[in-house]
């Protein structure tokens, strides 16, 4: 399992650098998470979709579908990928902190 | 040039990939320097697993790291072998196995009629014999009596070491089970069959399998209901907040009806539409709903799910699945099951399930290819072709062709609707496979998506944008209907990555987003030409 370092802290994340567990992530980890992911500055509308994100997950056990994050967020599908240039999946839910979805999506 | 015998020999690298080689993709796909960068190995897997093959790892089996350990996987791979050649154990497909592994001429017919071998510019490590031939040889020497003297004597020695071993599954996964070069065999042998019995031998015996096909995959599914995650109430209250959407979208009143008993139709969906194309599952609804059919969804585990990952690497993961669908059928005593726009799942409930289903749990099961296009031909819905006017191409899933022969259907579906249509070339039984077949289009460990999609998915690329070269402008907006799950990831992922989107405006979609499309109770257009 490789580990993503984080003011000394070692937290195991996949090939593609999702945390494997969630419990372990906090909000001052997620800027170094987006720097992975080529996000320089987290804005006030990137914590809107996060926070949403990981609220959803510690429910349901999964990430809320992406017609859902707009809903909730009041963002459109161009200004998420605008966010998060890698997508609501492979992008915001890796900075969330959340384990990479899995099956057929 | 790589011979068989080279599979034993440790060596940096066997093969690789130099994009320069591969056939060439037409302007603007032509450069070689536009590509994405390669992404990297780690460390850590460069020195924990064998990438030797091709310098991509798909699976990443740890290797050896004592002599003691790696005659340990070289006995158990081995007996791996006799299990597989023992009706005892290979109940399944011991007697395709047999065929395949018995019968072939070694004329070399098929490996022209293979994407990924013609695509990676002839790579000998692709071509589809050289790995039957492989696993051929390790199956003579290894498994039947006198193997080593008769191998040595025919000059088809081969050594099974931990670098064979790691190599063969490697190989395994730069398949995608296509089954393109079964159709071209004179013999009939199924070179797709071998690799997934190889797989197979990997998984049951040495529990090897890729991550996102067992653990993420066919044992989510059964321990949560899907594998996706979704559990069955948040499927349930997903489904809803789909209706909803529908509701703002369109004014119409849907509600999805859920463990209806005696509904005529159970509608099982692959539920990575419900999370990752939602559109998809919302135009089945209104589909039905306005044709007036009688039908349910089950929140069974796995009666909202249609996959069966078992399909590509592991029987008994597969019969769990199987089993657990119809039984969600039998319990509402629906009519038929409908499977959903995902090939995988067509070839698994309609095709492999008839293998192992016991008579009290046969049940009738039905494409919504044909199920849509009794609907549509019916004229019970009001549709106007003209709301398509823009170019339409079919992409064929290999599961549905070439395995099972639901060719017409679709297309009767988009003669009826799509005034622009076209055919790829070649299409139907001839058709080029997505290059995410077999699971590859969920698997993304390690580098294998570059390998995804510069080789796997490179001849369907070119064959999508040959069929729309009338119209290559990107403001001429162009449609892929791909009635499948896992090819619609992989267009997905590959359009991304070529940039095909912004270069010539392609979207991809389903087919019953089509039909909505062109329903005239609808005040708005349903599709929206965004890429997601």
């Amino acid at each position: 399992m490789d580990v993503f370092v984080w003011r000394g802290i070692e937290v195991p994340v996949d090939d593609d650098g999702f945390i494997q567990e969630p419990d372990r992530w906090n909000p001052d980890m997620a800027s170094a998470l987006a720097a992975t992911d080529g996000v320089e500055k987290l804005t006030p509308d990137h914590w809107k979709v996060i926070d949403y994100i990981r609220a959803y997950y510690k429910e349901n056990d999964i990430a809320p579908m992406v017609r859902r994050i707009c809903k909730e967020t009041q963002l459109n599908l161009r200004q998420i990928f605008d966010l998060f240039p890698s997508g609501p999946a492979k992008g915001a839910c890796k900075v969330a902190g959340l384990p990479k979805p899995t099956g057929c999506v | 040039m790589i011979k068989i015998e080279d599979i034993a020999r440790p060596a940096d690298r066997l093969t690789e990939i130099v994009p320069e080689r591969m056939v060439p993709l037409p302007p603007p796909y032509d450069g070689v320097d536009a590509l994405p960068p390669r992404k990297r190995l780690t460390d850590r897997a460069r020195a924990n697993c064998d990438c030797s093959l091709d310098g991509f790892l798909a699976v990443g089996m740890t290797r050896p790291k004592t002599e003691e350990e790696e005659q340990q996987l070289i006995k158990r791979f081995i007996a791996g072998l006799d299990r597989l050649l023992s009706p005892d154990d290979n109940w399944a497909f011991l007697q395709q196995l047999t065929l395949s592994l018995d019968h072939c001429a070694r004329c070399q017919t098929c490996v022209e009629a293979c994407p990924i071998y013609t695509a990676s510019g002839r790579n000998e490590v692709y071509r589809p014999t050289f790995r039957s031939e492989l696993f051929r040889r390790i199956v003579n020497k290894y498994a039947k009596r006198g193997g080593k003297l008769l191998a040595k004597l025919k000059g088809e020695d081969i050594e099974v070491n931990a670098t064979t071993i790691l190599r063969l599954l490697e190989s395994a996964y730069r398949c995608t089970l296509c089954r393109r070069c079964a159709q071209a065999c004179p013999m009939g042998v199924d070179n797709a069959l071998l690799t997934r019995e190889i797989r197979k031998l990997f998984s049951m015996e040495l529990s090897i399998a890729p991550k996102e096909l067992h653990e993420n995959g066919s044992v989510m599914q059964l321990r949560v209901g899907s594998s996706t995650g979704l559990k069955p109430r948040v499927v349930k209250d997903t489904i809803e907040f789909l209706d909803d959407e529908i509701r703002e979208q369109t004014g119409l009143n849907i509600h999805t009806p859920w463990d209806k008993p005696g509904a005529d139709v159970l509608l099982i969906h692959n539920a990575g539409e419900i999370n990752a194309w939602p559109e998809n599952p919302m135009a089945f609804a209104i589909i039905l709903e306005a044709a007036g059919i009688s039908w349910t969804m089950s929140s069974d585990l796995a009666g909202y799910d249609s996959v069966n990952y078992g399909l590509w690497y592991d029987d008994a993961q597969f019969a769990r699945v199987a089993v657990r669908q119809v039984q969600a059928a039998k319990k509402l005593g629906v009519k038929k099951i409908v499977l959903g726009e995902c090939g995988h799942a067509h070839k698994a409930s309609m095709v492999t399930a008839d293998r192992l289903l016991p008579k009290d749990l046969d049940i009738p099961r039905e494409s919504s290819m044909t199920f849509l296009r009794d609907i549509v031909l019916s004229g019970r819905l009001k549709l106007d072709p003209a709301r398509n006017a823009f170019p339409v191409t079919l992409h064929d899933p290999c599961n549905m062709v070439r395995m099972m022969g639901i060719v017409k259907p679709q297309r009767d579906i988009l003669k009826a609707i799509c005034p622009q249509f076209r055919e790829m070339a070649p299409h139907g039984v001839e058709n080029y496979c997505c290059g995410g077949g077999s699971g590859f289009a969920v698997m993304s460990a390690f580098n294998f998506e570059d390998w995804r999609f510069l080789v796997a998915g490179r001849t369907k690329l070119k064959q999508i944008l040959e069929a729309f070269e009338d119209c290559p402008d990107p403001e001429t907006k162009k449609y892929v209907c791909a009635p499948c799950s896992n090819c619609k990831g992989q267009f997905r992922d590959l359009f991304n990555y070529y940039g095909v989107w912004k270069k010539s405006g392609i979207l991809y979609g389903g087919l019953v987003e089509l039909i909505v499309n062109a329903m005239t109770d609808l005040q708005k257009p349903y599709i929206k030409w965004e890429f997601h």
